[in-house]
């Protein structure tokens, strides 16, 4: 008798950790906040010739694949609203239109603010921003978010630095023609967003990142490098629906990240595309959760995630992807 | 009896009438004010375009590039030199390496641009860029004396600036060069 509660007591006791380790887990899981997440469409850039922002999706004149059938997209540029407890972070800042930045051909602009004011929030609110690179349309109205405090990777600034730095005047230049350019190194980095990233510098409201970094109890950065730019970056977001993943460009399309093709190349290595579509594929068990920067089927049903939207300032979208518990819907 | 000649004359008036009458209608017809949000997009009046440059508008605005690619390598690169000096080592001997060639660049490429001639069209756009060029100098200028006495005043007077003289620029690009930035 003595010696079979010998036999069994090593079992029990491994049988009891492994209960309290479990039990342990699903506390601090459970104890660890959920964020509520919106998206908004900044403005949207009009009829993209498909090929330019997919190459696997060129136009076909005459085909009679699918996937070469579409001439044009309509590319908005989305913005990540995140609000966790009492912090309200944003993913990227989109762009500000001027009188001296008209950027014709885009559409449904409207101001951050006031944006952000339909959501219910104020721009002075908003306590963190985290750019998944310094484009500048993705990198704009900083300026217009007193408090808050950027994040950008030092990769970023330091890929930026060396092209300024170059020998050669193409390489180099932040314009390396009059009719524009894509992916020359510094390219697509104007001196006005630059500006405003170092104006947050200034303030003593930036934070250099290297590489992963928590900003939030499950909010983390995961470096995405080369993935589109240099120091490209995602954030990780715990939800109610599970664990997002916002990709900037990175993860221009959703679409793309679905088939697997590249999308919006521009500093880009289509390598580390890949490798970023994988790590959100890893972080959230599929493609459904990833949170794309440009998707031109964004707030309709073939984006699943973005589909529970509506029209608000100047015909732009907005989303609302999934509330934490207590949160208020803040659909009109 | 009507011949078949008759009534074919006869039909065809009255698709004639139909299609008229049909036209009219649709024209008459109040247009819907609530569209569906998946029907708005891209259905709106075309933005006007910018008119085209002349020949002579189109020599500045070539003349004129040789400097605007430099100078907004040079705008940046001012403001990467605030980063570096605020984010690394607050080197201020560092600080003026970066900032000493980017002061004699704003201030020859203001002589430069002051001596051009631009077409009378463009004497404004021509006026707001040299004032932006002389804006950078000033900004380059206030950093400078910023590494002399250490008043970090004087970088947020650089950093205004800066952002003044970035908005110019972009106003003359709307002008010269309007598809100088494009989707990223």
């Amino acid at each position: 008798m003595r010696k079979r509660s010998l036999r069994i007591r090593p079992f029990a006791w491994t049988a009891l950790i492994a209960a309290l380790v479990c039990l342990f887990d699903a506390a601090a899981q459970a104890q660890q906040p959920v964020c509520s997440v919106w998206l908004i469409e900044s403005s949207r850039f009009m009829k993209v010739p498909f090929g330019a922002f997919m190459p696997d999706r060129a136009f076909v004149p005459g085909s009679n694949k699918p996937e070469s059938s579409i001439p044009t997209v309509d590319l908005p540029v989305n913005i990540g609203v995140i609000k966790c407890g009492n912090e309200l972070v944003l993913y990227d800042t989109g762009w500000k239109q001027q009188e001296y930045l008209k950027m014709t051909g885009s559409d449904h602009w409207a101001p951050l603010p006031d944006q952000l004011k339909v959501l219910g929030f104020n721009a002075a609110d908003v306590t963190k921003v985290v750019i998944g690179h310094a484009h500048w349309d993705h990198a704009g109205q900083l300026s217009d978010l007193p408090n808050a405090v950027l994040y950008v990777q030092r990769e970023e600034l330091k890929a930026i630095e060396w092209a300024l730095n170059y020998p050669e005047p193409h390489i180099r230049a932040i314009n390396s023609d009059p009719g524009g350019c894509y992916r020359t190194p510094a390219c697509g980095y104007m001196p006005l967003t630059i500006e405003e990233v170092y104006g947050k510098v200034l303030k003593g409201k930036a934070v250099i990142v290297d590489g992963e970094m928590e900003i939030l109890p499950g909010v983390r950065i995961h470096p995405a490098f080369r993935a589109h730019t240099a120091g490209s970056q995602l954030l990780e977001v715990p939800t109610a629906i599970g664990k997002l993943v916002f990709g900037s460009d990175a993860f221009s399309s959703y679409e793309a990240i679905r088939d697997w093709m590249t999308a919006n190349v521009q500093q880009t290595d289509t390598v580390q595309q890949f490798l970023a579509y994988e790590k959100c594929y890893k972080i959230t068990g599929g493609y459904n959760n990833c949170v794309s920067a440009h998707e031109p089927l964004s707030y309709t049903d073939k984006y699943p995630l973005t589909k529970n939207s509506w029209e608000a300032l100047n015909g732009g979208r907005m989303a609302e992807i999934t509330l934490a518990p207590g949160e208020k819907s803040r659909k009109p | 009896m009507p011949g078949a000649r008759s009534l074919l004359l006869a039909g065809i008036v009255l698709v004639l009438a139909a299609s008229v009458g049909a036209a009219w209608l649709h024209e008459m017809r109040p247009q819907s004010v609530v569209r569906p949000a998946a029907q708005t997009a891209g259905t709106r009046a075309e933005k006007p375009q910018p008119p085209a440059l002349t020949a002579d508008e189109e020599r500045f605005a070539t003349a004129l590039w040789a400097v605007h690619r430099e100078a907004t390598r040079s705008a940046v690169a001012m403001s990467f030199a605030g980063i570096a000096y605020q984010t690394e080592n607050r080197d201020a001997r560092a600080l003026a390496r970066s900032i000493e060639p980017l002061a004699k660049f704003f201030h020859d490429a203001e002589i430069e641009v002051r001596t051009m001639s631009p077409p009378p069209s463009l004497s404004k756009t021509h006026g707001q860029y040299v004032e932006a060029l002389a804006l950078y100098a000033n900004a380059a200028a206030e950093m400078l004396k910023f590494i002399e006495d250490g008043d970090s005043q004087r970088l947020d007077v650089a950093h205004r600036l800066d952002v003044r003289a970035s908005e110019d620029m972009l106003r003359v690009g709307e002008v010269l060069w309007p598809g100088q930035y494009k989707p990223h």
